[in-house]
């Protein structure tokens, strides 16, 4: 840019001015491109011989931990980095704690910088079947292989609880640790029903049967968080799988050709619209959510309510005096012929990205999380059974819920809501419209069938089975 | 001394310039470039899959066509409804009132009453969300419409007016209006304080009424104000994502009922984990805004009237 061009002629009129910022922008487009982060070198961990330290971390290593802060806080995770600082005092371990998980870390992943160990949990998760299929997880085959921390002889993998790892695999392979295990239940006031004289329900029509009684008692029989039908979820596909059996569940989710029109499905799908239909429900139940439906079950409003296994622990200082929190499995219909069956397996996936920057760290942070000392400081915090064996819990709901998921027969997590984010967006709201009888359950059977066929159709989308 | 002066003006200019290319400009071209791809968001590998993104917004019945048809009726309904009635009581407050001594006044106690209605402008958009949302809940929840409507003895929605497909849209398009007309109400007042008294003082001695004084006097002399305030209130359609998300169920539901552009865009960005369909959506919305904006203008131009 010399001086003197520009006396002669003014070197900035505005095409000269237009052109200029247009090949800056093009240069610092090329840049900062939000895509235009690079892959690391692949770096592969492996299971050495030594137990301390089977994964060769270096100890000087910097570690990245990102926690949901969700329902189970945070404070476990920073005693478990304890644990990490313990066998390394150099590394520093960075602590994030936070609910907005996609908002914060999906442009780590895009930039290729993200953290080491993820709990990509709550509702703003990032989507499992995008990461999976984007090829940014690290399978934890090493993690399950390497010697658990307690004892050289025994394999992280056999320190676990049956059937725990499945809610994490996907085509049979290990891509996130569900580290809280967890079962959809039907709970009821176990005190109430014994001041009324109510036998709580063992079969769908016994429910239906009891449910004028309760309403003579001036409750409703049932509520949900119906600005969240997700609650509704496991009760359906249970009702469902209960009466046909887990394979109807698996066709479902392998979206085999007209799974949905399953009699058992449809059959299903009737009882859940008979609840509506037939003024079971508290009233506005649909216009509120899991705080205000879950208030309304403490205050005796309403008899049923599916949740979580999370519930009593949640409710702990809120719940009224006397109330006791019962799990059941979903009442089965008549002519079930897997009444036993029930969702439960592992919840609050934890991943570790495949560009993670401590890779080995990770690995071996999660096997802290998953020695006894690790999930009894998750037990001991927040109350919740881990998916660790023999960490006991020192309450009437847990080991009524332990009693309910005695045979790993029995359980099964059904997966298309994490596999496919369509369907999960469509199941949601349809289940919503179908329990407060505004469609029909042909409708709502044709409307998932549909979105099914659309999913097997897309070729765009990653498909996942389940292991036959 | 000429030749000094566009390299000074420059140096003024490069700063804003840079910055409002850098971070407005590249952003846009940016998503313009991911439209065209199928990057998910969260890797940083994508191909180049021309414009079937922009075709497949076009079939989606299930999020982005019924947002289009929502974020349309706001669009329409947003505007007409809160500038029709900023007008009305900018108008009676001003000159609603008696005729005392030949001087038009407003109606009685219109200083209080503007303050009044301009209090919503100060409460931020997620406060005004969940006040509403307990506003708009289910009678045995607290809420408050639900309830004043039994205690008449009308019909009141049973699950509250956002579980309502029905009314869910427009429960909120009231909301929307509810929070805006203070400010149009205090901007149309002050363009009405500039028009001269004489003018209507001359019609009522003529003998016209509250009415043809309106449209014929005050309308064609605010017609500037109008059309930025239709600007304004448009821009404020196309995104009324905060309150989508704080107040309905599932954030546009019950059942899509509810959903608009700026939420979709959200959603597939960070819940469907396809951040190029949301960037493609994004670059419809952009160019919808701006050809709204030069639309209004153009065809809102009017000869000017000077007083």
């Amino acid at each position: 840019m010399r001086n003197t061009s520009a006396d002669k002629h003014p070197m900035f009129n505005r095409r000269n001015l237009f052109g200029a910022t247009a090949a800056g922008l093009a240069a610092s487009s090329l840049a900062a491109c939000a895509t235009s982060g690079s892959d690391g070198d692949d770096q592969e961990v492996t299971v050495g011989e030594d137990a301390e330290n089977p994964f060769g971390v270096d100890p000087k290593a910097p570690l990245d931990v990102v926690i949901f802060d969700g329902g189970f806080g945070n404070e476990y995770a920073v005693a478990h980095q304890a644990i990490y600082n313990r066998a390394f005092p150099d590394a520093k371990i960075e602590h994030t704690a936070t609910q907005a998980i996609a908002e914060t870390q999906q442009p780590r992943f895009a930039e290729g910088k993200p953290a080491d160990v993820l709990d990509n949990s709550g509702a703003q998760q990032i989507p499992m079947d995008a990461l999976v299929s984007d090829g940014e997880l690290a399978e934890l085959t090493p993690l399950l292989e390497a010697p658990s921390y307690d004892d050289p002889n025994v394999t992280v993998l056999d320190t676990l609880r049956e059937g725990v790892l499945n809610a994490g695999t996907f085509n049979g392979k290990v891509y996130a640790l569900n580290y809280v295990f967890n079962a959809w239940t039907i709970w009821y006031d176990a005190k109430l029903f014994r001041d009324k004289g109510w036998t709580p329900p063992t079969t769908w029509d016994e429910m239906l049967a009891l449910c004028p009684k309760i309403q003579a008692a001036g409750v409703a029989p049932w509520t949900y968080a119906g600005q969240h039908p997700v609650y509704l979820y496991d009760m359906f596909l249970m009702l469902a799988g209960r009466h046909g059996g887990v394979q109807v569940l698996k066709d479902i989710d392998n979206l085999k050709d007209g799974a949905w029109g399953h009699e058992s499905v449809a059959l299903a799908a009737e009882a859940m619209h008979g609840l509506g239909a037939a003024g079971y429900l508290l009233d506005g139940s649909a216009g509120i959510d899991h705080i205000q439906s879950q208030t309304a079950f403490n205050n005796n409003e309403a008899a049923f309510l599916p949740c979580g296994s999370w519930l009593p622990n949640e409710q702990k200082a809120i719940a009224p005096e006397g109330f006791e929190y019962a799990p059941m499995g979903v009442p089965p219909l008549e002519g079930s012929v897997q009444p036993g069956l029930i969702s439960a397996g592992g919840d609050e996936p934890f991943v570790v990205p495949k560009n993670a920057t401590n890779l080995a760290g990770a690995y071996e942070y999660l096997r802290i999380m998953l020695s006894q000392e690790g999930s009894q400081i998750f037990g001991d915090t927040v109350q919740a059974t881990t998916v660790v064996k023999g960490v006991a819990l020192d309450n009437e709901a847990a080991k009524m819920t332990d009693a309910l998921v005695s045979n790993p027969d029995d359980m099964f997590q059904p997966q298309f809501r994490y596999w496919y984010t369509k369907m999960n967006e469509e199941v949601r709201p349809a289940l919503g419209q179908l329990i407060n009888a505004e469609t029909t359950p042909e409708e709502f059977i044709a409307r998932m069938q549909t979105v099914a066929d659309e999913t097997a159709a897309d070729d765009t989308i990653e498909k996942f089975t389940h292991d036959e | 001394m000429k030749h000094g002066r566009y390299p000074f003006i420059l140096s003024f200019l490069a700063l804003p310039v840079g910055l409002y290319a850098w971070l407005v400009i590249l952003p846009f071209a940016q998503a313009f470039q991911i439209s065209l791809t199928d990057w998910s968001g969260s890797s940083n590998s994508f191909e180049y899959i021309g414009f079937d993104n922009y075709v497949n917004l076009f079939k989606d019945e299930r999020l982005v066509l019924p947002a289009l048809r929502h974020t349309g009726i706001i669009l329409v309904v947003l505007p007409v409804v809160t500038i029709a009635l900023g007008l009305f009581f900018a108008f009676m407050l001003n000159l609603g009132g008696r005729v005392r001594r030949g001087r038009i006044e407003g109606v009685r106690g219109a200083r209080f009453h503007k303050v009044v209605y301009f209090f919503p402008q100060v409460l931020s958009v997620a406060i005004i969300g969940i006040l509403w949302k307990q506003v708009y809940a289910p009678e045995n929840f607290g809420g408050l419409i639900t309830g004043a409507l039994t205690a008449v003895g009308l019909p009141a929605p049973v699950n509250g007016f956002l579980a309502d497909k029905r009314l869910v849209l427009a429960a909120v398009i009231a909301v929307l209006v509810w929070s805006a007309v203070g400010f149009y109400l205090v901007f149309f007042s002050s363009a009405m304080a500039s028009i001269p008294r004489d003018l209507y003082e001359a019609a009522v001695i003529d003998g016209a009424g509250r009415v043809p004084m309106f449209f014929k006097i005050t309308l064609p002399l605010l017609w500037d104000s109008v059309q930025t305030a239709w600007i304004y209130l448009s821009i404020v359609a196309l995104d009324v994502f905060v309150l989508i998300y704080m107040m309905t169920p599932e954030r546009g539901g019950p059942d899509a009922a509810s959903e608009v552009v700026g939420g979709v865009i959200w959603k597939y960005a960070f819940n469907h984990g396809e951040q190029a369909f949301a960037s493609a959506l994004g670059v419809v919305l952009f160019f919808a805004a701006l050809s709204l904006a030069v639309v209004s203008l153009r065809f809102g131009r009017r000869e000017r009237i000077e007083f």
